[in-house]
C-alpha cells in the first residue's frame, strides 16, 4: 500500500510540474463535465479506475431562453472526448482521485466554410475527497471534497500559422479551484437517493496581450438510483449549472457570457464480474437561459467503464484460499 | 517501484523542457510597413479583411487573436468575432523568416449584433 500511495504522490506531482504557463486565449471551457453519478469518498484501500468516452453535439444559439435564428449562417459544434481518472482511498476517511481529458477533435463548422477542429490533451484535475459522515446502518453519508484543474493541454493551437478559435481549443487556459459536497441517502434495500453541490472558481488568465477570467460556476445535481437487478442500476440525475459572466481587460464584464442550464440525465449501470462497471447516460438540456447570445449546449452522450479493486476483501479472500490449501493437506 | 517514481519525475522534466519556446529573435531585416483592416469597428459575425505589407525576404505569418476567428492565411486574413467578443480586441502578425521576426498588432472593435448603429 505504501508503494500505492507513493505512486499517487508522484502521479499528482506529475501534474503540477507539467502544468506550464499557458498563453491564453478566451471563452474555451476545457474539459466537459462529467455528469455520471457522483460516488461518495472510497473506503480505505479500494482502488477505482474509470476511462469515459463522450460524445457532445451543440447546434443552436440562444438569447436568454429562446432559441435565436436570426443569424445568416448556421453552425455546428461537435466534439469526440475521452477522460481517465482513478481514485485510491488512503484511508477510510481519506480519498485521492485524478483525472485527465483528451479530445481527439474539438470542431466547430460553418455553412460553405472550412471547419475548425483542435485536438489534444484537455485540463488534468485532482481531488481530495473526505468521508465527512457515514453510518452504514442508516446507509448515510457525506462526502466534501476540494479540486484542482490545471490547464496542461494547449490553449493556442494553429493551423498554418494562424490560430485556431477559442472554442475548438483542447484546455480552458484556466486553472480552476473546485469545492464540492456529495450526501447520500439509501431508501430501502434497492433505492438511494443523493445530491451534488459544487463551487468552481477560475483564476484569472493573464499573459502578454490576454486577461481573461471565467464567470464563477455553480453546479447543483439530485439523483435517484434504482437497483433494478442484482447487476443492473439505473440513475435519474436533475442538474442545474450556473455559470456568471466573464471578465475581460479593464475588468470589463462579458455581457455574452455566462448561462444557467437545467440538464436531464438518465444513467444505466451494468455491474459485471470481477468488479467492472458499465455505465451508459445521456445529459438532455431541458431548460436553457444565456446571456446574449451564445451557441448553446445540445446533447452529450457517455459510455464509462469502471474498475474497483478492493485490497482488503482481496488479501482475505487469499489469506482464505491458502488457508482451504493448507486444509486439504 | 521507486525507480518508477524517479521515472515519472523525469518525465515531466523532460516534457517541461522539451516544450517548444519561441527562440526566434527581433530581425533588422524584415520591416512590416502597414497592417491595415477594410471595416473598424466591425459588427459581431461580420468579417473585416487584415492585411499586412511587410518587406524581407521569404517572410512567413502568424496571426493571433486576444479574441475573435480568422479564416484563411498568408498576408491577408478575415477576421471575425461573435457576441462574447465585443470590445476592443487585440490582433497581432508576427512576420518572420531565418534572420528572425518582427510583430505588429492592430486594435479593432467589435460592436455588438443588437447595437442600433449597426441597423
Amino acid at each position: 500500500m505504501l508503494k500505492l500511495n507513493a505512486f499517487l504522490i508522484s502521479s499528482s506531482l506529475l501534474f503540477f510540474i507539467i502544468a506550464d504557463k499557458t498563453s491564453a486565449q478566451c471563452c474555451s471551457s476545457g474539459n466537459p463535465f462529467i455528469s455520471d453519478a457522483e460516488h461518495p469518498a472510497l473506503q480505505s484501500q479500494v482502488l477505482t479506475s474509470s476511462l469515459t468516452y463522450r460524445y457532445g453535439h451543440s447546434s443552436q444559439y440562444f438569447s436568454g431562453d429562446s432559441r435565436f435564428s436570426d443569424l445568416p449562417f448556421k453552425e455546428t459544434s461537435y466534439s469526440n472526448y475521452a477522460d481517465f481518472q482513478v481514485g485510491y482511498g488512503i484511508t477510510n476517511w481519506l480519498t485521492v482521485q485524478a483525472g485527465i481529458g483528451y479530445f481527439f477533435n474539438k470542431t466547430l463548422t460553418t455553412s460553405g466554410l472550412e471547419p475548425y477542429k483542435g485536438f489534444g490533451l484537455g485540463d488534468a484535475e485532482l481531488y481530495l475527497k473526505f468521508n465527512a459522515y457515514t453510518n452504514p446502518e442508516k446507509r448515510f453519508s457525506i462526502s466534501p471534497s476540494l479540486g484542482v484543474k490545471f490547464p496542461i493541454g494547449v490553449f493556442d493551437q494553429e493551423a498554418d500559422h494562424v490560430q485556431l478559435p477559442i472554442t475548438v481549443q483542447p484546455s480552458s487556459g484556466s486553472y480552476k479551484y473546485t469545492g464540492n459536497v456529495f450526501i447520500l441517502k439509501g431508501i430501502g434495500r434497492k433505492m438511494a437517493f443523493a445530491a451534488f453541490l459544487a463551487y468552481e472558481y477560475s483564476q484569472l488568465i493573464e499573459s502578454d496581450n490576454f486577461y481573461y477570467k471565467y464567470g464563477d460556476q455553480w453546479i447543483g445535481a439530485v439523483y435517484f438510483n434504482f437497483q433494478a437487478w442484482k447487476r443492473l442500476g439505473a440513475d435519474i440525475q436533475f442538474r442545474n449549472e450556473y455559470r456568471a459572466k466573464s471578465t475581460r481587460e479593464h475588468n470589463e464584464i462579458v455581457d455574452a457570457t455566462g448561462y444557467n442550464v437545467i440538464f436531464f440525465t438518465p444513467q444505466l449501470t451494468w455491474a459485471f464480474k470481477h468488479n467492472w462497471y458499465l455505465s451508459a447516460y445521456s445529459d438532455i438540456p431541458i431548460y436553457k437561459y444565456y446571456n446574449g447570445i451564445q451557441m448553446s449546449f445540445g446533447y452529450s452522450f457517455s459510455v464509462r467503464l469502471t474498475k474497483k479493486i478492493d485490497f482488503i476483501a482481496l488479501k482475505a479472500y487469499q489469506k482464505s484460499k491458502n488457508y482451504d490449501v493448507l486444509l486439504r493437506q | 517501484m521507486k525507480n518508477f517514481h524517479l521515472l515519472w519525475i523525469l518525465t515531466a522534466f523532460l516534457l517541461w523542457s522539451c516544450a517548444e519556446k519561441d527562440n526566434t529573435q527581433p530581425s533588422e531585416e524584415i520591416k512590416i510597413n502597414s497592417l491595415t483592416a477594410s471595416e473598424n469597428p466591425v459588427k459581431a459575425w461580420d468579417t473585416a479583411v487584415i492585411t499586412v505589407e511587410a518587406t524581407g525576404d521569404n517572410l512567413q505569418y502568424r496571426w493571433e487573436a486576444n479574441h475573435g476567428n480568422f479564416r484563411g492565411g498568408g498576408k491577408q486574413i478575415r477576421y471575425a468575432a461573435g457576441e462574447c467578443c465585443v470590445g476592443l480586441n487585440t490582433i497581432t502578425c508576427t512576420v518572420s523568416n531565418s534572420s528572425g521576426k518582427v510583430s505588429d498588432t492592430i486594435m479593432i472593435r467589435v460592436t455588438s449584433y443588437f447595437d442600433p448603429k449597426n441597423k
